[in-house]
């Protein structure tokens, strides 16, 4: 099996479901009770919650909450500190979990203003940050990479930019995509308001993530319970998806630069033998959607989406999946969800390469050999499929 | 020994049968069984226009979610056989309402008897009287009054030849006739909301309903095949041992698509579906199609294509929705339990293949003109040897 759809999710690696099954087996106590196995599990996840913040360098200012994971992280940050009517604003190529939190403001008369006219390259145009202080605008919401296409929003140049032309917005970022596969710069923390981190998506577990968030704010609980978690997130902690986010989080920073060059070549023999079968094959015509070329402040490289109009990138994901290798997609060919990606369009894609385009995501467990087996298997799909689609255009 | 309860089943509309009547009786009560398999401390008997069972007390419930699955059932209560002795029954009626009465501090009551065996010297009335009168001694007292036309509390008595149940609930079952007692017929079942509807219908109907999906991989995954598979299971529990039969549908769709006239292929590709399950029917002796189809629905359901399509075979062509609309088959489809299965969004047609303008008011001669073009009858045989059969019990 080739698997290159790590933006969905990632496999477990070895060394975290070891912890996490060793943490069940051994902790079952609950953490918030006073005797001493309770005690035990308070410490140890008082412990991770520590050897997290190491890891990532998050500086004291900074307050961790454990969620289930990057949705909730960014319904947490987002409605807990704006509902209902803070002024937000986004880029509009966010990830459902961002943009469909913000438009539950809208019922409230609060509408986010989204800064779409500004993308570029599917990244935020820095020059339209001046909009966010006439607007005054509150919390500014924004991909690290971007879920579909792997661009980035350098959070540094970002906070910057804020501090200059619109000190009073503060930054949100939904990082799930980018921890692991680029290097992430302890100085971003202190421009960072918000930021949120999933376990799966690093080879850790479903069912956890992060909440990382500047502790001077005041986020509303949306969910009530034992009060855990300074009051903001109730709820008994799962002491081994935590133990297993820790071990994924440590892995993940330790080889982050390694990792990073690793990726960087595989999604360069991509690229580069993409535009080989596009030479080869005359009626094959790649757009790329993720930029090519650009370094890790503008685009990451575990991700490149492409198109390839006429051919549906669905139809081709069934061809790959009979290889045995399995790619992830933005948009669906179906009958019934005519709806093509959302963030393809905004990029200014028309809805045919919308559809006609495919998503690969890499991780560390990717081999160059993946990459030529992919090349080899989307070549022959293609070529089957072509004379099919091009009746239908 | 644990505590026994008997089940009174009434037939549906085999109560309206004459000298089939036996036939149709066998295929209830073998039903009843298969349903009812899960427990083996079972005991089943049927006296004339009944069902009885004689159940632990602790399967009652169960019996009754399941009972309500078998087709051809009217109704049936869960009651104590005894002897017909009126202070026994009477006993026990105080035994079910006292504790009722003492809670609501009043409630009115009455006695139904149904005398099946003529023989027994008093008439129904007459033992109303007898055990309302004996139950009302000891309750009046403390609330209890006679009301037969807005009783909240029946206490029924059926005394039938060989025993006498007692009873105070009475279930709706489902009504129709027993499964199997008209014969094999086989769905055209997409992942739709119409078709698995259509299948329960015909199933409430006597027939053993098989089913036909046909595939699409690879152009699209395999998930509209699990969707299947989890509506005809669903379906299936309405009337178990079905076949679900997956033809591989995409090189004939292919074919289609690449030489025959756009407009038309809606109508072709389920002119080929039909030839397709009437060639399965015919080898397994199924004596029907079904199929979701409603007038008017979609393009491909006017009365022209709906002609145009049915003309391939010689076999029965059912469509028991033809005259119902949209929201009555999604109240059926919520009803059955098959209409969150039937929404969740999962392809069932890729958009290649099709036409932009389906056409409305298909004319044969223009069909048969393009199926010319094809070796339909090749792709077919072909098909159908790389069908996949698949028992729905083992799903």
């Amino acid at each position: 099996m080739i698997y290159l759809d790590n933006a969905a999710t990632t496999p477990m690696n070895g060394e975290v479901i070891e912890r996490v099954q060793e943490t069940m087996q051994k902790c079952f106590a609950n953490s918030g009770t006073p005797y001493r196995i309770g005690l035990d599990a308070k410490r140890l996840i008082e412990k991770s919650a520590e050897s997290i913040a190491g890891y990532l360098q998050i500086p004291s200012t900074h307050r961790l909450l454990f969620t289930s994971g990057g949705t909730e992280s960014n319904n947490l940050f987002i409605k807990g500190l704006c509902f209902p009517d803070k002024k937000t604003a986004f880029l509009g190529l966010e990830h459902p979990s961002v943009t469909e939190s913000l438009a539950f403001f809208k019922q409230f008369g609060n509408d986010p203003l989204s800064l779409l006219p500004f993308q570029v390259e599917g990244r935020l145009d820095l020059n339209s940050i001046s909009t966010l202080n006439e607007n005054r605008v509150k919390l500014l919401c924004l991909s690290h990479v971007n879920n579909e296409l792997g661009t980035v929003n350098d959070p540094l140049q970002v906070a910057s930019a804020l501090e200059k032309e619109s000190p009073q917005t503060k930054l949100f970022l939904d990082g799930v995509q980018a921890i692991g596969k680029i290097v992430l710069n302890p100085d971003m923390w202190k421009g960072l308001a918000g930021y949120s981190i999933s376990g799966h998506k690093i080879h850790g577990p479903k069912g956890i993530g992060l909440l990382v968030y500047d502790s001077r704010l005041v986020l509303s609980p949306q969910m009530h319970g034992g009060k855990q978690q300074f009051g903001v997130r109730s709820g008994t902690l799962p002491l081994p998806l935590i133990m297993g986010l820790e071990t994924a989080i440590q892995q993940a920073v330790e080889r982050s630069e390694q990792n990073q060059k690793h990726l960087e070549n595989l999604s360069r023999r991509l690229i580069q033998g993409l535009k080989c079968l596009q030479d080869q094959q005359s009626e094959l015509n790649i757009r790329f959607n993720s930029l090519i070329d650009a370094d890790a402040t503008r685009q990451s490289p575990g991700m490149v989406n492409f198109s390839f109009s006429p051919v549906e990138g669905e139809v081709v994901l069934h061809h790959l999946e009979q290889k045995d290798i399995f790619v992830g997609m933005g948009s669906a060919c179906s009958a019934q969800s005519k709806e093509p990606s959302k963030i393809l369009m905004g990029l200014g894609l028309n809805e045919e390469q919308a559809r006609c385009s495919l998503r690969i995501s890499f991780s560390e467990n990717n081999t160059l050999e993946d990459v030529d087996q992919f090349l080899e298997a989307f070549g022959v799909a293609y070529q089957t499929l072509y004379p099919t689609f091009l009746q239908k255009a | 020994m644990t505590e026994r309860k008997t089940v009174l089943i009434r037939y549906d509309e085999i109560g309206l049968k004459g000298k089939n009547r036996k036939y149709f009786e066998k295929c209830l009560l073998k039903n009843i069984k298969r349903e009812l398999s899960c427990s083996d401390d079972i005991s089943y008997r049927s006296p004339r226009g009944r069902i009885l069972l004689d159940i632990p007390s602790s399967f009652a419930q169960e019996c009754t979610t399941r009972l309500k699955k078998v087709p051809g059932i009217a109704s049936f209560s869960i009651g104590v056989s005894m002897a017909p002795d009126f202070e026994a029954i009477s006993a026990l009626g105080v035994q079910w309402i006292e504790p009722k009465l003492l809670s609501a501090g009043s409630m009115k009551f009455c006695v139904r008897t149904r005398r099946s065996a003529k023989s027994f010297p008093q008439t129904s009335p007459e033992v109303n009287f007898e055990v309302g009168s004996r139950i009302m001694k000891q309750l009046s007292s403390k609330g209890l009054t006679v009301n037969i036309k807005e009783a909240e509390f029946v206490l029924e008595i059926e005394i039938g030849r060989l025993e006498t149940v007692v009873f105070d609930n009475r279930e709706p079952g489902l009504p129709g006739l027993p499964v199997g007692s008209s014969g094999n017929v086989l769905c055209l079942l997409s992942g739709g909301i119409d078709s698995p509807v259509s299948a329960y219908m015909m199933a409430c109907r006597g027939c053993r309903v098989h089913f036909v999906f046909f595939d699409n991989q690879p152009f699209l995954g395999r998930g509209g095949y699990d969707k299947v598979l989890r509506l005809a299971k669903k379906i299936n529990r309405f009337q178990a041992r079905a076949t679900l039969f997956v033809v591989p549908f995409q090189d004939m769709q292919s074919a289609i698509r690449d030489h025959c006239n756009e407009e038309n292929r809606v109508v072709l590709y389920r002119r080929m579906m039909y030839r397709i399950a009437e060639e399965i029917a015919d080898r397994y002796h199924f004596l029907a199609l079904i199929t979701g189809e409603s007038l008017g629905q979609v393009a491909s359901q006017t009365l022209e294509n709906l002609a145009a399509v049915s003309c391939v075979t010689t076999l029965s062509v059912f469509r028991p929705l033809v005259g119902m609309n949209k929201d009555s088959i999604i109240n059926k489809a919520i009803e059955i339990g098959t209409y969150e299965t039937s929404i969740e969004p999962q392809p069932d047609c890729c958009s290649v293949f099709m036409p932009k303008n389906p056409v409305t008011r298909s004319k044969i001669p223009f069909l048969e003109r393009d199926e010319g073009k094809i070796p339909w009858e090749e792709l077919r045989d072909d098909a159908l040897t790389r069908m996949e059969i698949i028992k729905v019990d083992d799903l």
